[in-house]
């Protein structure tokens, strides 16, 4: 079988699993509780204080939670397949609603804080590995050592407090213009930036010490000329294999900072759900960054394979 | 056991080994005795003192409740780095217990457990302990059992690469042809070296530990108020950022500072690793 084919196949049905014990864990979770589900859900709908045995009952029935337990969870997991996640208690929209108005969200702000952090992160990675153990490595070293070990919440709240509270330039918070997006985007870049700031700083001292770039300075190219040459595309390969697999890394990212920022994504819309008890978003809205982290997974093998034909060959092996 | 031979793939940066021990021996005395020293309760509301400044009375101020800022961010100390510890020795527990299992089972053990790790890494780090906290509500446990998860697989892989590589040494074939139980060569031959091989997972383990901790305090999906932990700290003075950004400071550096520790620390145990192990 062809190895892209494979690795395809492999990681859809990684997928798949991962979907599958994610809904059976959310089931599980929901009846797995201590006390009764129906009262809860009566309690979420309408209100702790105002909850009858009466209602109660009329939601037991509604839902089927008087059923087998089997039967139940053959009934959840036969309407997930169909993409029937119910509706939200709070807001009443059906669950697919709600995932697809917010899902843009998040979707272009991990797109522009991915590109945004190789736009920072290509030139000062390059810069620092031409003169390794010089002023700029040591001090792009220490940066992105100092960042990485910063929560994302933190240095969000730092770029609030100087562009946002001192600097006014940009709003702190929430969404209405293109401008809320950049703050976000730019804590989400600067997490990414400081591990990828370190690979490419990496490729580029070891591709300039390769044998094939003396052979070019021999040749006669000059430093700048020879890499351009000779080593950047063989630079730009595990670049671009980390860069690939950032972009699942994305997905951990956003939970805590479209919160911070109030920012109507994915993460915002678990995190209110999970506040708020709101059972059918919270699965679904789990449900739906379970998934989007498998494909971005599969994503990165299959850039990975591409780039490098050596790893198809060994993933054939 | 070879050395990663491709030295300059490793940045070649000086790290400080002292330097971060010492952080990080900071901040486990301020954990530990800290508390002791600021008497001052955590708890305990001023309404008539609120977003106070910086004062003898109150050192890093008071917060929006008239609540003593340093007594909250040394008694949250112990909370923070006392649970993340809790989880990374649960983790690396349960990660050497599965990798040693893996290397010295049957085909059909090492398939399940690293089909299970495998299954495990293909979960966004976040979301396992943000659904759990947001079923079985906010505290300790679900906290613990969610960042435990998502720690164990990459224990459980490293312990078994080692573990396989250890068997196959003279020494170890010379103590089975001795006739020592399974049990004493495990202990005896394979622990030790997992464990030093594992020391910079566990390091950098308390460091990533920290920060789930914190966010999720920050969500408001940890430690509930008016525990004060740093990241439910964090999340309760976010509102007050711009009047009082001083207070806000404090939990921020306080984070900052342990998670560098653990990191810093981490790496001079993994360049020790490695410069043992290409010693002749």
């Amino acid at each position: 079988m062809n190895p892209i084919a494979r690795a395809i196949a492999a990681r859809a049905t990684q997928a798949l699993l991962t979907a599958w014990v994610l809904a059976t864990l959310c089931f599980a979770f929901v009846h797995a509780l201590p006390g009764d589900t129906a009262l809860r859900i009566a309690a979420a709908r309408v209100g702790e204080d105002r909850v009858t045995a009466e209602t109660a009952d009329r939601i037991r029935r509604e839902e089927g939670l008087d059923r087998p337990l089997v039967a139940q969870y053959g009934d959840w997991i036969a309407r997930l397949a169909v993409a029937d996640l119910g509706r939200s208690l709070v807001s009443r929209r059906t669950v697919t609603d709600e995932l697809a108005y917010h899902g843009r969200f998040t979707l272009g702000l991990g797109a522009l804080g991915w590109l945004l952090s190789y736009a920072i992160a290509l030139p000062i990675g390059v810069l620092a590995g031409f003169r390794p153990g010089g002023w700029a490595d040591r001090l792009t070293t220490a940066v992105s050592v100092g960042i990485a070990s910063l929560p994302s919440f933190l240095v969000g709240i730092g770029l609030i407090s100087i562009f946002a509270l001192t600097l006014r330039w940009l709003p702190p918070a929430g969404f209405r213009t293109g401008a809320h997006m950049v703050l976000p985007a730019i804590t989400l870049a600067l997490g990414l930036a400081a591990y990828s700031v370190r690979i490419i700083r990496n490729s580029v001292v070891e591709v300039r010490a390769a044998f094939y770039m003396t052979f070019a300075r021999i040749k006669g190219l000059g430093a700048r000329q020879a890499f351009r040459s000779h080593g950047l595309r063989n630079a730009a390969i595990p670049v671009a294999t980390f860069a690939a697999l950032q972009f699942a890394y994305v997905v951990d990212g956003f939970v805590v900072i479209e919160t911070l920022f109030n920012y109507p994504g994915l993460g915002e819309l678990l995190v209110k759900a999970l506040l708020a008890r709101d059972v059918p978003i919270i699965m679904g809205a789990g449900l739906m960054i379970g998934l989007l982290y498998a494909a971005a997974n599969l994503i990165a093998d299959l850039v990975c394979l591409t780039l490098d034909p050596r790893r198809a060959a060994r993933a054939a092996a | 056991m070879t050395a990663p031979s491709d030295t300059l793939f490793q940045p070649r940066v000086r790290r400080y080994p002292s330097a971060s021990l010492t952080l990080v021996g900071a901040m486990i005395a301020l954990a530990a005795f800290g508390p002791l020293v600021v008497a001052t309760d955590p708890n305990a509301q001023d309404l008539l003192r609120v977003l106070e400044p910086a004062s003898w009375a109150h050192p890093l101020g008071t917060d929006h409740l008239g609540r003593d800022v340093l007594a909250r961010v040394v008694h949250g100390a112990p909370r923070s780095l006392g649970i993340a510890l809790l989880c990374v020795l649960a983790a690396s527990g349960i990660g050497v217990a599965l990798g040693l299992a893996a290397a010295y089972g049957t085909r059909l053990t090492d398939a399940v457990i690293m089909r299970l790790s495998d299954l495990m890494l293909a979960f966004p780090g976040i979301l396992l302990a943000l659904l759990l906290s947001g079923f079985l509500g906010g505290g300790i446990v679900p906290m613990l059992i969610g960042i435990k998860l998502t720690l164990w697989p990459q224990f459980a892989r490293m312990t078994r690469a080692v573990a396989i590589g250890v068997l196959q040494e003279p020494h170890v074939e010379a103590a089975e042809l001795a006739g020592f139980p399974k049990p004493v060569i495990l202990a005896r031959h394979v622990l030790p070296p997992v464990l030093r091989q594992t020391m910079t997972l566990t390091t950098l383990g308390l460091g990533s530990a920290v920060m789930s901790i914190s966010a999720l305090g920050f969500l408001g999906l940890g430690l509930q108020p008016p525990t004060p932990e740093w990241g439910a700290m964090i999340n309760e003075l976010l509102p007050y950022l711009a009047e009082a950004p001083a207070q806000m400071a404090a939990p921020c550096i306080a984070i900052f500072l342990s998670v560098l520790g653990f990191t810093l620390a981490g790496q001079a145990f993994a360049d020790e690793t490695v410069r043992s192990e290409s010693a002749p």
